[in-house]
């Protein structure tokens, strides 16, 4: 395919590319504020930032704003502009009509800024990840469906041609998305399901959630960039097209592992663990890809930002994918069900995979959309060290203190208060990794803005950004389907 | 052109499986649960809601009381839920019958509720719980919700509902802390989660 033309494409979908990546940072700034203050209120019930008289700043308010604003504000903000990027790229023709992304971001941040004020003010729905109301959720799912609906004309204008596992990937999310974020709506909280169905529906949203919308685009973008990153094609192309038929074919059943012993037909619960222990033939099947793409080439390349961010995701997504079908087996979910350690599964998806990946893209793609270098050098070291120590420390307390906090569960003569006792060290140790990660976002954020709105071409280049911004425009080497 | 059209279709298929078995399967045969009627006495179980549980509900939602305590109880095969006391057998679809509004809830840092109106009967318990849960178990980590109270001067007779307060939350001479409107739905609510009623598909177990 001839790719001359790819700073062309980049300048045509500048403008809204670059409003989804912005809004995906603000937010992620403030998740970041509610992360910190419900990760030090959770083990502190009588400090004074625990805000005993004040409802709207309680830990029960600040929890679900921090998952909502860091799924819905960032990793989907996120997500729909690197989504839209890899689509117009891939299509291969400059674009047209681009007042409805910036529309479509527009009402999506109106829809956050609506539920997040709701979540606080105490409008919730009680429903796990679908906490803003409905009129919060009309208005996102509004948004979603201007961009969506864009997103699929760029597909249909592409060049005619092969088309890639990556696009599969991003067309697939939004699709997907579309269905799941609408049907779990409307029948949850527009119309009300039986109560008994309620938890079904909840937890067949938050599955398909993390495995078919957030899973397929952080993967389509590594598939894109990974190799382009590394100067060599994808190693196995039919590893890729298995990987991508076995997401779409379970992500979809995973979401019920988290009630075992549920009040649920005994079948729905199995199917959900049988799926989620088979999760492991797509991992597998892209961890092999990724790393045998990657092997003898990393050394080579030195300190590569957007490289090392998405190495670290795609290792993540290994270790997510193997301790995901672990703690799903009934015989280790009886421990861990309930505990600390699916909080630091869900961290290690939410933010060693996803974030990294989509962090690395950022490092990539926000330079091509300016034409000019990412500032502060420094500042992104200090976000990737950050980011790993914070989340590597995340993963230890929660699992630690999750495990024993699951014994103890276990054993019905410890006292709940004494199982509090035990895990109250690991519960500050959480709190720290927390702080680590925060303020790696707030370096992250900073150079971003600074990139973004100082204009004046800088005079001292770092060589550490240059060799990722100039290194990948000569080849495309990513898979394509012949 | 064929292969987009497959990769549509097969997205929306496989897709598909899934949401007819696990959303559109449950909404449509979860609606048509009848209560369990015992023969010998013709006792009708589960009961309904009684009072302001369904806004109490709502309340339980807004606080977040769902990202600390689960509302289910796992069967002695499952966990040690029925050793801990927190119900007599396992719960099912059927007790939930009745709810409006359903939180199972995936952490326990607190109990488990399904049955804590069958634990405690006392609405002062839940009052004094929630205002300061210090007072009822002094190594608890709840937050105190104080918003569901106010605190106001005595008039003529002390109210029925105001709180037994103790030590420093004690308010000052010729006040009372009472719950407002949402800490009574809330606390009503509370006190409904019991299901200590038979139900053939969930006997009770036996040594």
């Amino acid at each position: 395919m001839e790719r001359s033309d790819l700073s062309v494409i980049d300048r045509s979908i500048r403008i809204p590319v670059l409003i989804f990546l912005a809004s995906g940072v603000f937010w992620l700034i403030v998740a970041s504020g509610f992360w910190l203050l419900a990760s030090s209120q959770i083990h502190t019930p009588t400090a004074w930032w625990t805000f005993p008289g004040v409802a709207w700043l309680s830990f029960g308010r600040t929890y679900p704003a921090f998952l909502n604003c860091f799924v819905y504000g960032w990793a989907t903000c996120a997500g729909i502009g690197v989504g839209i990027w890899l689509l117009a790229r891939f299509s291969s023709v400059p674009l047209r009509n681009s007042l409805f992304p910036i529309l479509a971001a527009a009402t999506w941040n109106i829809g956050i800024a609506v539920g997040v004020l709701s979540v606080m003010g105490g409008a919730t729905t009680g429903k796990q990840m679908l906490e803003f109301p409905s009129y919060a959720a009309f208005i996102l799912f509004l948004a979603f469906v201007i961009v969506g609906l864009w997103a699929l004309t760029i597909f249909w204008a592409r060049r005619p041609g092969p088309t890639c596992v990556s696009q599969w990937y991003i067309l697939g999310a939004f699709l997907w998305f579309s269905w799941m974020y609408s049907t779990a709506n409307i029948l949850l909280n527009f119309t009300s399901a039986p109560g008994p169905a309620q938890p079904a529906i909840n937890w067949w949203y938050i599955g398909s959630l993390i495995d078919l919308w957030l899973t397929p685009i952080a993967l389509g973008t590594a598939y894109y960039l990974i190799p382009k990153l590394v100067g060599r094609p994808i190693y196995s192309y039919q590893l890729a097209l298995f990987g991508f038929w076995s997401l779409a074919f379970l992500g979809g059943w995973t979401g019920m592992t988290h009630l075992i012993g549920g009040p649920l037909p005994a079948w729905m619960i199995t199917a959900s663990i049988v799926a989620r222990v088979l999760m492991i033939l797509p991992v597998l099947a892209v961890a092999a890809n990724f790393h045998l793409t990657i092997k003898g080439k990393f050394e080579d390349l030195g300190w590569n930002p957007a490289l090392r961010f998405m190495v670290i995701g795609a290792m993540a997504y290994t270790a997510y994918g193997f301790e995901g079908s672990l703690i799903s087996t009934r015989t280790i979910a009886q421990i861990t069900q309930f505990t600390f350690v699916t909080f630091g599964h869900a961290q290690l998806g939410l933010f060693g995979f996803f974030s990294m990946i989509l962090f690395g893209a950022y490092y990539y793609i926000v330079p091509r959309l300016l034409e000019r270098q990412w500032l502060l050098p420094g500042f992104t070291k200090l976000h990737f060290w950050f980011s790993v120590v914070g989340i590597g420390l995340l993963l230890f307390a929660l699992t630690m203190g999750g495990l024993i906090q699951g014994f103890g569960l276990q054993d019905p003569q410890i006292s709940m208060s004494a199982v509090s006792d035990l895990i109250g060290p690991f519960l500050l140790i959480q709190n720290v990794a927390v702080l680590l990660l925060v303020l790696a976002n707030l370096g992250f954020a900073f150079a971003f803005a600074l990139t973004l709105l100082i204009t004046a071409p800088l005079k001292r280049r770092s060589a550490a950004i240059e060799s990722s911004a100039d290194a990948p425009r000569k080849i495309a080497p990513e898979v394509t389907v012949a | 052109m064929n292969r987009a059209k497959g990769l549509f279709f097969g997205v929306f298929f496989l897709f598909g499986l899934s949401w007819l078995a696990l959303a559109a399967y449950p909404y449509i045969t979860f609606a048509g649960l009848r209560q369990s009627k015992d023969e010998a006495t013709g006792a009708l179980a589960p009961l309904g809601n009684p009072g302001t549980s369904d806004q109490g509900a709502r309340v339980y939602a807004a606080n977040g009381c769902l990202y600390c305590h689960s509302q289910y109880v796992r069967d002695k095969s499952e966990g040690s839920d029925i050793e801990r006391k927190w119900g007599k057998r396992r719960t099912v679809a059927r007790d939930y019958m009745f709810d409006r509004a359903v939180f199972l809830g995936t952490s326990r840092l607190g109990a488990d509720l399904t049955n804590v109106g069958d634990r405690q009967t006392d609405p002062q318990w839940f009052y004094r719980a929630l205002y300061n849960p210090r007072a009822t178990a002094p190594e608890s980590v709840m937050p105190a919700y104080r918003w569901l109270f106010t605190t106001r001067e005595i008039q003529g007779q002390p109210s029925a509902d105001a709180v037994k307060l103790e030590g420093t939350d004690a308010p000052p001479r010729g006040y009372e802390v009472v719950p407002t409107a949402e800490g009574k739905a809330l606390v009503d609510y509370l006190l409904s989660r019991k299901t200590n009623y038979p139900l053939p598909e969930a006997p009770e177990p036996t040594e």
